[in-house]
């Protein structure tokens, strides 16, 4: 594959024009040497080493795409018959079509037959019944169908043209018993197929199991990661250049994460930020390894991270940076990068870092910061000073990586400035990101302490009945206006009972009146009577206190 | 905000009564007055049970509007009858 490869990994975009571009018009059907098996295996494993590599690359048809160019490649470089896709036959077949007269009947016939071969061949196990019946079949070939996890039908389609080859080039399959019908058809077929299969392959009937499982995996993890990351291969490059940002967050922390899917609509602010938090240097443990991750083709982490992401911007509504995050590959992307940087930002602030990674009020000042830094950014990206529009652009990405942090203060200010700015900004930030660090936080605005606090407090108590009484989701509005109501309520209470008190010439109010005052409001009946209602609605220990109750020694408690 | 915040709901509630508010609060009121030591327990209980019918009304008005999330407007109206219920 070196002249098709003359750069070290093309990726297999480019393997695929290079194909198209040649159209070579030999044959792709030769006998399949040793050596090329031999190299087409090499390749497909290091197209696959490749496309797990490379997650900015095009998605779907690129393993297929990879695989099936390696295969063209390598078929037209080497004009051997690799073991093929199905695809790659296909292309062949079209690119070499009028050049030999056996593809001739086979572009006509192979569309055909290949769907129905597909199908009595689906039947069967996919690789299994491909690696049984095939045993010599190269590595290549096994690999392929390994490779083609989604393709299942190609493996099949190739196993039947494998069967023309095999059953043309080399004595040993008898196999296709089972795609009788393939066979049948693709006996028509009588390609150039009929390349025996190569000694390699026949040597390597052992590799031909190991890869299936763990290549289908790979390929449906990494085109789910293609699809979910974002394109920009940089990135990965900043990650990685950013290896301090892996002994700031635990291993631990990185267990935070699974919970905050689980968080779900909490308490938005609070427990989103808290949350977030910890899913923030969770999702800042797991960057640094993406790279490696990536690389070793294991996205399914990064979908995961994707799917916390989601999950905990789902959760939080606000958040500016993880509401794009379904729309833009980017964010996924960039909020990982991000996370590196924040999370060296973090351990820049030093004592900030731990606290806002660890404290709520670490966090919230944090959030506050950023907060103000995200209202600058949505007056305006380049708003007044570069250092600002660092300062925020850091901050974006800072609150895009840990999102979960900054969520609070971010839902009011930045929907849509973060999502285009963190991606030139954390190229930015990075140099920006010491002066961001030494923003102070701003202080938090307290509001009115003195009166109002406590009675609200007080007031809240009841509020949190209200809302467990309702059973039901409520707005917060409708909270306030509950709180309202009790204000008045207590009025009109306190005015009753003082009613009632001058009523029996007493200053003192008694539980008399407030029975008269239950009894006056309906819910004291003769049919149910104050001490129900205590027994029904009050703990045991107010109920000792309020209803007499005889104790030993004749006494009564408390006292009539 | 255009985004409607709903708050979750509470699973477990104190059944604690804010007997220091309570107190407080009919201080402030009624300076005038006071409030026998088992009075506040009952005062509580009246609030407890008018919350819970401020908020049977109010779930019976989302639920007549068909909406699933408890607004203000059914609050208001709830609170209209409901203190007019509690004027005693």
């Amino acid at each position: 594959m070196a002249d098709h490869n003359p750069d070290g990994d093309p990726t297999p975009r480019t393997l695929l024009r290079r194909v198209l571009d040649t159209a070579d018009p030999r044959t792709p059907r030769r006998p399949r040497s040793a050596r090329s098996g031999a190299q087409r295996a090499l390749l497909e494993r290091a197209s696959s080493r490749r496309l797990s590599g490379q997650t900015k690359t095009i998605a779907k048809g690129r393993s297929r795409g990879a695989r099936s160019i390696g295969r063209s490649t390598h078929v037209q470089a080497r004009g051997h018959l690799e073991e093929q896709t199905p695809r790659t036959l296909l292309k062949n077949i079209l690119l070499t079509a009028p050049e030999s007269s056996i593809l001739m009947p086979e572009s006509v016939v192979k569309p055909v037959p290949a769907p129905q071969v597909v199908q009595p061949s689906r039947r069967e196990s996919s690789r299994g019944s491909l690696e049984l019946q095939l045993p010599e079949l190269e590595p290549s070939t096994t690999l392929a169908p390994g490779l083609l996890a989604p393709g299942r039908r190609k493996q099949k389609l190739r196993l039947s043209m494998f069967q023309q080859g095999v059953d043309q080039g080399l004595p040993l399959s008898r196999e296709p018993q089972g795609n009788a019908d393939a066979s049948s058809l693709t006996s028509s077929l009588n390609l150039t197929f009929a390349t025996p299969l190569q000694p390699q392959s026949v040597q390597r009937p052992g590799l031909a199991r190991r890869p299936p499982a763990r290549r289908a995996v790979d390929v449906g993890a990494f085109l789910r990661d293609l699809r979910d990351t974002s394109l920009a291969p940089p990135n990965i490059v900043l990650e990685d250049t950013q290896p301090f940002s892996q002994p700031t967050v635990g291993s631990p922390v990185y267990h935070s994460l699974p919970c905050t899917p689980h968080t779900g609509a909490e308490d938005a602010e609070q427990a989103a930020g808290r949350r977030t938090q910890s899913s923030g240097p969770g999702l800042q443990n797991n960057s640094p390894g993406k790279p490696a991750q990536f690389l070793a083709g294991e996205a399914e982490e990064v979908n995961a991270f994707a799917l916390g992401f989601l999950s905990t911007s789902s959760a939080v509504s606000r958040e500016d940076e993880v509401e794009p995050l379904p729309d833009g590959v980017e964010e996924a992307e960039k909020k990982m990068e991000e996370e590196g940087v924040s999370v060296s930002e973090m351990e820049a602030t030093g004592a900030q870092g731990p606290s806002r990674a660890e404290e709520p009020k670490g966090h919230t000042q944090v959030t506050e910061a950023e907060g103000s830094q995200g209202t600058a950014e949505a007056e305006g990206p380049g708003a007044s000073s570069g250092d600002e529009d660092a300062s925020s652009k850091a901050a974006s990405p800072e609150s895009a990586s840990s999102t979960p942090e900054s969520l609070q203060a971010r839902q009011h200010h930045q929907f849509p400035e973060p999502a285009p700015p963190p991606g030139a900004a954390v190229l930015s930030s990075e140099p920006a990101e010491p002066l961001l660090v030494r923003h102070p936080p701003r202080p938090r605005t307290t509001g009115p302490r003195p009166r109002q606090d406590p009675h609200k407090a007080g007031l809240s108590h009841y509020v949190k009945l209200f809302s467990f009484f309702a059973k039901m989701p409520m707005e917060r509005k409708a909270l306030e206006m509950v709180e309202k109501c009790l204000d008045k309520y207590f009025q009109h209470l306190c005015d009753d009972l003082e009613v009632f008190a001058a009523h029996a010439g007493r200053k003192t109010v008694k539980p008399e009146d407030l029975e008269l005052l239950m009894r006056r409001q309906g819910l004291v009946t003769d049919q149910v009577s104050l001490h129900v209602l205590v027994e029904r609605h009050l703990p045991l220990e107010y109920r000792q206190l309020l209803i007499p109750c005889a104790y030993s020694g004749n006494s009564v408690f408390p006292a009539q | 905000m255009a985004l409607v915040t709903i708050v979750s709901q509470k699973k477990q509630i104190k059944r604690k009564a804010p007997r220091g508010f309570l107190k407080r609060v009919f201080k402030l009121q009624k300076p005038q007055l006071r409030l026998e030591k088992s009075g506040d327990l009952l005062v509580h209980l009246n609030c407890l049970l008018f919350v819970h019918r401020l908020a049977e009304e109010s779930r019976t008005n989302a639920c007549e509007s068909k909406c699933r999330v408890i607004n203000k407007e059914h609050v208001l109206a709830a609170a209209k009858i409901i203190l007019k219920k509690s004027r005693g």
